[in-house]
């Protein structure tokens, strides 16, 4: 399955509706559907938010209707949306960005209704689209990764040179190198979402190349399953991964969708929820997006670092991409004293200083 | 450099094989006149059902077994429908891929994601564990479809049945008047391909990715159609075509590591550009033979004789 689920951001385009100054509220009973473009339980994406969906509706006491295998096309979506609402459904949640054309149509045409996208592009009055800050896991994750390492060269797995696919590679390098700062990232990028057999071989050539830790930022566990089979470290991603390579697993970087959606689908049912106007987007602080528990391989002065280095993100002190921020091509991209804007997130096609390999697109 | 050739050399029948495998079987149907688009249904039925034999605790070989069998028995719904029923190939071809990922997708979705030791390498075998690393990556299916692959180079070109075979892909009706069976012939060519897929599929999954997962095959039963036009549907070229196709593949990420600057969405095209190039070639050259078998996607009918 090929979705470009993650390839653009929330909230980039200014294509919203206008946002209305008052909340929205229910005009009936709160009645929630979940829908998905593949199976629930795909060992990735979707089942990190099959989980948070599990956790919504126990916490809210919740009875949420599932619908697996919807394809990102309009007209089958709309189908299935159209179906919901006449059966009284009022708060329906997308998990694809290919879902998001689609569902802002629909989210015109139901005003009273509510709708949430993961990783959707549109926003309006009864629509909000969330997606997570995973490039602030991702440093910790490669704080973890180089500290572990004792080849001083670590690997990472990643799908499409998008934006939020070279955020997590670059968050990944840039957290390694706080820790040694000379180590060296070597990135591949497999040019899928999806091909489990590839990302294994993808997994052994890094490997080949000397590096001692590969991680992931796909949804396949096979890259971890040939770094154990080498004795070497795996980083996961999405959900926790440690399945797949359980003596090298060092930590996976996963999702908790349910910090944003319990409290979210709260505030709808209250009558309190205001979208926010550019999408909702956020990171370690809010809890949707944290490391998954340490492997055996990493050691306590290591969990130490990570963790004071976590409590400076979640208290804004530390910035993964503050300045001085080096692109590989040596230009500066961001000054001592700055950090990156939101927006210059969403284009980045560049590779921080410090990463091997070549982005597909050309820098 | 060395080191680099080497371990690419090591990772290389990981690439090939299951293209190798398929592209024999396609081989096969397509010289008894059967044009054959199912491998990518045929490799998901083989990948799913040896996967879920080897969770299921059986001997990796007997999973290999039964994948190469499911694969066998999709291709058994083919051979009804274009030789017996004579169903439009094409159409038959592709609903047979939509069957193949359709079945997968429902019998296989609560063993998603789960790890399974797979077939040991020969490094891990009793026997292997002195081997040199080239060879001590590999495991038995590399010499087994080599094997495979002398096996029908020689039955093609010297054995009477692939006499017959050929016959039929060329001109079914001489051959069915020189007392071939025709039907039975492409049935024969069909299921062999069902069973040469479903065993290129079993090594994708209990060979390769030890891990069953929706949609694992991932458009290589289509490189293996295009594959079997750029070997102009003879045997040894399919393996001197699977090492093109599956060697570009392996090189890449390689190349990629290293940090060499190389247009990747050009490198990924090479493949197909030269099937292209192939089949523009030999359109091009008048009244030289294609090598595509002439009655090729025709579907025979005793009665339409002449």
């Amino acid at each position: 399955m090929t979705t470009l689920r993650a390839a653009l951001p929330a909230g980039l385009l200014a294509l919203s509706l206008p946002v209305a100054a008052s909340a929205f509220e229910l005009t009936s009973e709160p009645k929630v559907a979940f829908i998905y473009a593949s199976v629930a339980q795909d060992g990735g994406w979707n089942e990190a938010i099959d989980k948070g969906r599990a956790a919504l509706a126990e916490d809210l006491d919740l009875d949420i209707a599932v619908a697996e295998n919807i394809p990102e096309e309009a007209t089958r979506l709309r189908a299935a949306i159209d179906l919901y609402v006449q059966r009284g459904y009022n708060i329906i949640v997308g998990t694809t960005y290919g879902y998001s054309e689609a569902m802002f149509e629909a989210a015109q045409a139901y005003p009273h209704v509510a709708f949430f996208n993961a990783s959707g592009v549109h926003n309006g009055a009864n629509m909000e689209s969330f997606y997570a800050r995973t490039y602030e896991a991702w440093y910790l994750a490669g704080m973890t990764a180089a500290d572990t390492s004792e080849a001083d060269k670590i690997g990472m797995l990643a799908g499409f040179p998008v934006g939020v696919v070279n955020w997590d590679v670059n968050g990944f390098a840039r957290g390694a190198q706080a820790v040694k700062p000379g180590i060296d990232t070597t990135v591949v990028y497999t040019n899928s979402w999806w091909d489990p057999v590839k990302e294994g071989q993808v997994s052994e050539a890094i490997l080949d190349q000397g590096a001692d830790v590969i991680a992931t930022d796909l949804s396949a566990a096979s890259a971890l399953s040939a770094a154990e089979e080498r004795g070497a470290g795996a980083i996961g991603y999405q959900i926790d991964m440690s399945a797949a390579a359980p003596e090298g697993i060092l930590t996976s970087v996963v999702f908790n969708w349910e910090a944003y959606l319990t409290p979210r689908i709260q505030e709808v049912i209250d009558g309190t929820w205001q979208p926010e106007e550019w999408g909702w987007f956020a990171g370690l602080a809010s809890g949707v997006v944290d490391l998954a528990p340490f492997g055996p391989s990493v050691s306590e002065e290591t969990r130490a670092k990570v963790a004071e280095a976590k409590a400076q993100i979640i208290a804004g002190e530390l910035q993964p991409f503050a300045g001085p921020l080096m692109a590989r091509d040596g230009t500066e991209v961001v000054a001592e004293g700055d950090v990156l804007p939101d927006d210059a997130l969403w284009t980045m096609d560049f590779f921080v200083d410090g990463i091997t390999g070549t982005m597909p697109s050309g820098e | 450099m060395m080191d680099f050739i080497l371990a690419w050399l090591t990772v290389l029948p990981g690439y090939v094989v299951p293209l190798l495998l398929a592209s024999l079987g396609v081989l096969l149907s397509e010289r008894a006149g059967i044009l054959n688009l199912c491998p990518e249904g045929f490799m998901a039925v083989g990948a799913m059902t040896g996967a879920l034999l080897c969770l299921a605790g059986h001997d990796p070989w007997t999973a290999v077994l039964a994948g190469t069998l499911s694969g066998l028995g999709l291709s058994l719904v083919f051979g009804l429908a274009v030789v017996v029923f004579r169903v439009e190939q094409t159409l038959a071809g592709l609903a047979i891929v939509a069957l193949g990922l359709g079945i997968t997708g429902v019998i296989g979705r609560s063993h998603v994601q789960k790890p399974f030791p797979g077939l040991p390498r020969l490094s891990e075998t009793a026997w292997g564990a002195d081997l040199p690393r080239l060879l001590g990556q590999q495991n038995m299916l590399l010499p087994l479809s080599l094997l495979l692959l002398a096996l029908i180079a020689w039955f093609l070109a010297r054995s009477p049945a692939g006499l017959r075979l050929r016959a039929v892909g060329e001109d079914p009706a001489a051959a069915d008047i020189s007392g071939v069976d025709v039907q039975r012939v492409q049935l024969g060519a069909v299921l062999a391909s069902g069973a040469l897929g479903g065993l290129a599929g079993a090594f994708l999954s209990v060979a390769s990715a030890h891990v069953w997962v929706e949609g694992m095959v991932a458009g290589r039963g289509w490189v293996v159609v295009a594959l079997v036009i750029f070997a102009r549907w003879r045997p040894l070229r399919c393996l001197w075509a699977a090492l093109l196709f599956g060697g570009t593949e392996a090189i890449m990420p390689r190349l990629q590591a290293l940090g060499v600057d190389f247009p990747v969405y050009l490198g990924a095209m090479l493949p197909y550009v030269l099937t292209l190039a192939v089949l523009a070639l030999a359109s091009m050259r008048r009244g030289a033979r294609s090598g595509a078998p002439a009655a090729l996607g025709l579907t025979y009918l005793r009665q339409d004789k002449h």
